[in-house]
């Protein structure tokens, strides 16, 4: 996470007394201070506690017994489990695609196109909406005798069961979840392009360079953080938080078809009451989402003073 | 010791608020769907125990079951539980009381307990009834020469009356397994003449395996209807509730497998399409059991919902009573003449509802009552079912290879000794 | 150059036309909500998609008395509001440290925020809720404040890190030298330099917190807040879909409304080059 402004390391003045050098480590740390401890007491501690959990055998409503790696040597034979994760594999193939459109969106809106102030609105209505309406209004909508086939067959193309065929299932889940997504993309990059020194593009208009130019060598640089960011959290939001819309669409199927581990986790937890298996689920599943986090970092950022 | 007698009062006051409150705290998910059953549960509550109340509160469905195992293992559940017979109800039972000496008047006029008794000790009381039949619609019948009086009762019958309408360019059933509830309902209705007494037994026991025979034949059946062209187009990602019971209403398929209580059922079919456009009969199995008997297809029958007491509530006795009093005649019959259902209380009167579909039903179920099979399989089963169900309609697995799958998720949550 | 400048215009015209179907496209499933939150239930199955026919403010009305709506409403409110304000504050302080300042464990810490965001909810539900009973905030307002915030930190705080970091340092190092207090740093520099970031956030959170179900339900058994109160109004059978969207118009107006208002701010021109300038 790196300005653009830099070339190099920050020079440090020597002259800093040693004194107001704690004190800043000081202030720091109180700043920091209340987003950790919150973060240990409802987050971290649960997690370990979860983790001891999933070395169990507990039910709702019985402790179970201390039966070591035995749920995730379950998982690991679980031919639902292994379906789910190479669903994973597939969906995070489609992050380039859940970055670029919004960025590309939010740069056009920035850069004056006509209408900008009704997409900047409209574009996040679909973001509003709980998945469960977007769920249920594709539902029908994309359903054998629903408005698309119908639109299909006014021009002659033959039906689709677009959510209950195995090939067509997940694709289409994606195309709905990133439509329902990208408006949260596209705020987050016109935040960000608001911080793209203005005068830099117009120095680097004036001398003509042109637009694509421009935002090659100028915007999307400047953005990096922002991008960085982006995959990051979509990444992350792609594993852990597709499970309502999942869930009214497809739920689950057909077969494995849409089955990711988050919704396995559900489905141990919810409906099969056994929450020590959903908690090693949900184990596994944090050291991918964490392994492919640090990667991607690790790979956007090499400059980092961080 | 200033703060121990902090820590006391502080103690005290969590201790003492209970028993100044006297609140009985029920979870359902039909609170606002049936209002004038909760109504009237609370008012003669109320009535009979002044001080106390008696408070529904609606949770959502989807969350429900995930937010109630939450509770159970952190404590702060309710005093009286709602919960959906079968794998479901029998999944809680570890946070539950037996009820079967608690309530033995009651228990006595209640039927449908299979649903929720676990090792001979039930622990949820149901209070409807749900079963599955078969209902058609008369002018579609009339359509293709059929007569609108006459259902199929054997499956030579089914199969000829589904080459009629495929020839007509008709659906036949429709299919609606999005949820996989339609392949639940599908292994009941076909197990109901196919299953002798005892494999029904041995099924509910694990040692009837989706591998052997009868079952097998089953999932055999579930493709070649399928092949047959027998569903409607789109049927794997059609929605059941409420989709497939309204296009069944519009006339997308012939028959549908429908319900006894609640939905999809005599009251909703008969009040949408009208009483004499709408019939019902008991499906037929494919092949007949031994003890069973061809032209007189079983209604699977078993407790629907049911109520039942959380064993750490802190008022055990007033949960009790407000079980009593939600399943007591006067109240339950609200729900009857309302919602529709078939009481699983048997003092309750419904011969005066004016209902030829139900008063059909109501003479099969004293003679022809029959398990609901799905209802014995575990929870983890049918999950694995909702799945194979539709990759075996895809065609994207073979019959052979999803019972296997299904064999081993059955080993493993019905371990046998 | 006014040739680059009138093919540049072409282009974004020519943009425009696509972007405006996107557009219509997002605002369908509002028309979707309140046409059908205007029907009655045998009119919804009659026809799903189409106009509403005999249009009804029943839904409303039942959703907003007889289903609490009301009451819940003014709970959303105020646990949105609380949980807003601290995450805006304590994600800000945070991020400015961890992205301007130099402190031991600064990685660390940092790392450890941010593994935070991807344990998946399900993992922590039954631990969390014992948390909660323990520290007795089960059925409490600030019990949920506190869960909201907690929760959404680590994007929060992820968040702002990464916007502090795009910001040019010499400003930071400028004001630190001038001798102010790191807090007045805070306030009079990191505060309205992020200003577009922290309505963004704002926003976010705000939409987070209102559209929770899951941490709610678990939480506020007593005082619910909107969305269960909305999702409990499905019912077993969804057969009470005009209920249901009825319900879904009251939840989501007041965030669209606060939308629409506040996301000018976004780009209000607060920019960096102007403060260089």
């Amino acid at each position: 996470m790196t300005a653009s402004i830099h070339t190099g390391p920050v020079q440090r003045p020597r002259r800093r007394p040693n004194k107001s050098r704690r004190a800043e480590t000081r202030m720091a740390l109180l700043f920091v201070a209340p987003a950790i401890l919150l973060v240990l007491v409802f987050r971290i501690i649960p997690l370990l506690w979860g983790f001891g959990i999933s070395l169990t055998s507990a039910t709702a409503t019985a402790p179970g017994e201390f039966i070591g790696a035995g749920n995730y040597l379950r998982a690991l034979n679980d031919p639902n489990f292994i379906a789910s994760i190479a669903n994973a594999g597939i969906i995070l193939l489609s992050v380039p695609v859940f970055i670029t459109i919004p960025m590309i969106l939010a740069i056009l809106i920035d850069q004056g196109v006509p209408g900008r102030g009704f997409f900047r609105s409209v574009y996040f209505f679909p973001v509003v909406l709980s998945s469960v309406i977007i769920g249920s209004i594709f539902s029908i909508v994309l359903g054998f005798n629903g408005s698309l086939n119908a639109l299909l067959k006014f021009v002659g193309l033959p039906g689709v069961d677009w959510l209950g065929r195995s090939a067509t299932a997940l694709p289409v889940t994606l195309a709905i979840q990133s439509w329902s997504t990208f408006g949260m993309g596209v705020l987050i990059f016109l935040a960000g392009l608001s911080t793209v020194p203005k005068d830099m593009v117009e120095a680097a208009r004036l001398e003509g360079a042109k637009m694509w130019q421009i935002w090659w060598h100028v915007i999307i640089p400047s953005l990096r953080p922002i991008i960085e960011f982006s995959t990051v959290i979509t990444t992350i939001g792609l594993l852990t938080s597709m499970f309502g819309l999942i869930y009214v669409l497809t739920g689950g199927g057909p077969g494995t078809a849409t089955t990711v581990p988050e919704y396995l986790i559900w489905s141990a937890q919810g409906r099969l009451n056994q929450p020590s298996y959903a908690s090693a689920l949900s184990i596994i599943l944090f050291v991918i989402t964490g392994a492919l986090a640090w990667l991607q970092i690790r790979m956007m950022s090499r400059n980092t003073n961080l | 010791m200033h703060k121990l007698k902090l820590m006391a009062a502080v103690a005290a006051v969590f201790v003492a608020t209970p028993a100044l409150a006297q609140e009985i705290t029920v979870w359902d998910v039909n609170v606002s769907r049936n209002p004038t059953y909760y109504d009237a549960a609370k008012a003669a509550f109320e009535k009979a125990h002044p001080g106390a109340t008696l408070n529904f509160v609606g949770q959502p469905d989807a969350e429900y079951y995930n937010l109630l195992n939450t509770a159970l293992a952190s404590k702060t559940g309710p005093d009286v539980i709602w919960a959906n017979g079968g794998a479901q109800a029998k999944n809680l039972v570890g946070g539950l009381l037996p009820l079967n000496d608690k309530l033995p008047d009651l228990i006595k006029s209640i039927v449908g307990q299979s649903a929720f008794t676990v090792d001979g000790k039930l622990y949820f009381i149901p209070f409807t009834l749900q079963g599955h039949v078969a209902y058609y619609n008369k002018d579609m019948y009339k359509a293709v020469g059929l007569d609108p009086e006459k259902p199929p009762t054997t499956w030579a019958e089914v199969t000829k009356m589904c080459d009629t309408f495929k020839a007509a360019g008709k659906a036949c059933f429709m299919m609606a397994n999005k949820e996989g509830y339609e392949a639940e309902f599908f292994l009941s209705e076909m197990a109901n003449q196919s299953l002798t007494a005892q494999q029904q037994a041995d099924w509910a026991s694990g040692k009837l395996h989706w591998s052997d025979a009868p079952i097998k034949a089953i999932l055999q059946t579930w493709v070649d209807t399928y092949k047959n062209g027998w569903y409607q187009e789109g049927g794997n990602s059609q929605t059941m509730f409420l989709d497939e019971f309204t296009l069944f209403e519009q006339g997308t398929a012939a028959n549908v497998w429908g319900l006894l209580s609640n939905v999809a059922h005599w009251k909703a079919f008969e009040k949408d399409m009208g009483a004499d456009k709408v019939g019902v009969y008991p499906m037929p199995s494919p092949t007949v059991a031994s003890d069973q008997h061809e032209g007189s297809p079983g209604v699977p029958l078993d407790g629907g919902v049911g109520y039942g007491v959380n064993k750490d509530s802190a008022h055990i006795d007033l949960a009790l009573d407000a079980i009593k009093t939600l399943l007591s005649p006067e109240v339950l019959s609200v729900l009857v003449n309302d919602a529709g259902i078939v009481p699983a209380n048997t003092a309750v009167d419904v011969s005066s509802i004016p209902s030829p579909g139900l008063k059909q039903i109501m003479g099969w179920l004293a003679t022809r009552s029959v398990p609901t099979t799905h209802a014995n399989a575990s929870a983890a089963e049918l999950d694995e079912w909702h799945r194979q169900s539709q990759a075996l309609l895809n065609g994207d697995i073979t019959v052979d290879a999803a019972a296997a799958a299904l064999d081993k998720v059955q080993a493993q949550a019905k371990p046998q000794k | 150059m006014a040739g680059a400048g009138k093919r540049q215009r072409l282009a974004l015209r020519i943009a425009a036309i696509p972007m405006a179907l996107l557009g219509v496209s997002c605002l369908y499933p509002i028309f979707f909500a309140v046409n059908n939150s205007l029907k009655t239930r045998h009119d919804y199955l009659l026809d799903r998609f189409g106009l509403v026919v005999n249009p009804t403010l029943d839904n409303f009305v039942q959703a907003w008395t007889r289903s609490h709506l009301d009451q819940y409403f003014l709970n959303s409110v105020i646990a949105t509001i609380g949980a807003v304000i601290l995450l805006t504050v304590v994600s800000s302080l945070a991020g400015f440290a961890l992205a301007a300042l130099r402190f031991p464990y600064r990685r660390f810490l940092f790392v450890v925020i941010l593994s935070s965001l991807m344990i998946p909810v399900q993992v922590v539900l039954v631990p969390y809720m014992r948390t909660m009973v323990a520290l007795s905030l089960i059925n409490t307002h600030v019990g949920l404040i506190l869960s909201y915030t907690a929760f959404f930190l680590p994007f929060s705080v992820y968040m702002m890190t990464s916007f502090y970091s795009g910001l040019p340092r010499e400003l930071i190092e400028a004001a630190k030298i001038d001798g102010a207090k790191l807090l007045q740093v805070w306030w009079h520099v990191m505060v309205p330099l992020g200003m577009p970031a922290l309505v963004t956030l704002g926003i976010i959170n705000t939409l987070n917190c209102w559209n929770d179900v899951l941490i709610a339900l678990l939480t506020m058994q007593k005082n619910r807040t909107l969305m269960v109160g909305i999702s409990a109004l499905k019912g077993e059978f969804s057969d009470q879909i005009p209920l249901f969207t009825a319900g879904i118009v009251i939840a989501a107006a007041p965030i669209v409304i606060l939308y629409v208002i506040f996301q000018r701010r976004i780009v209000s021109g607060i920019a960096v080059g102007a403060v260089k300038g």
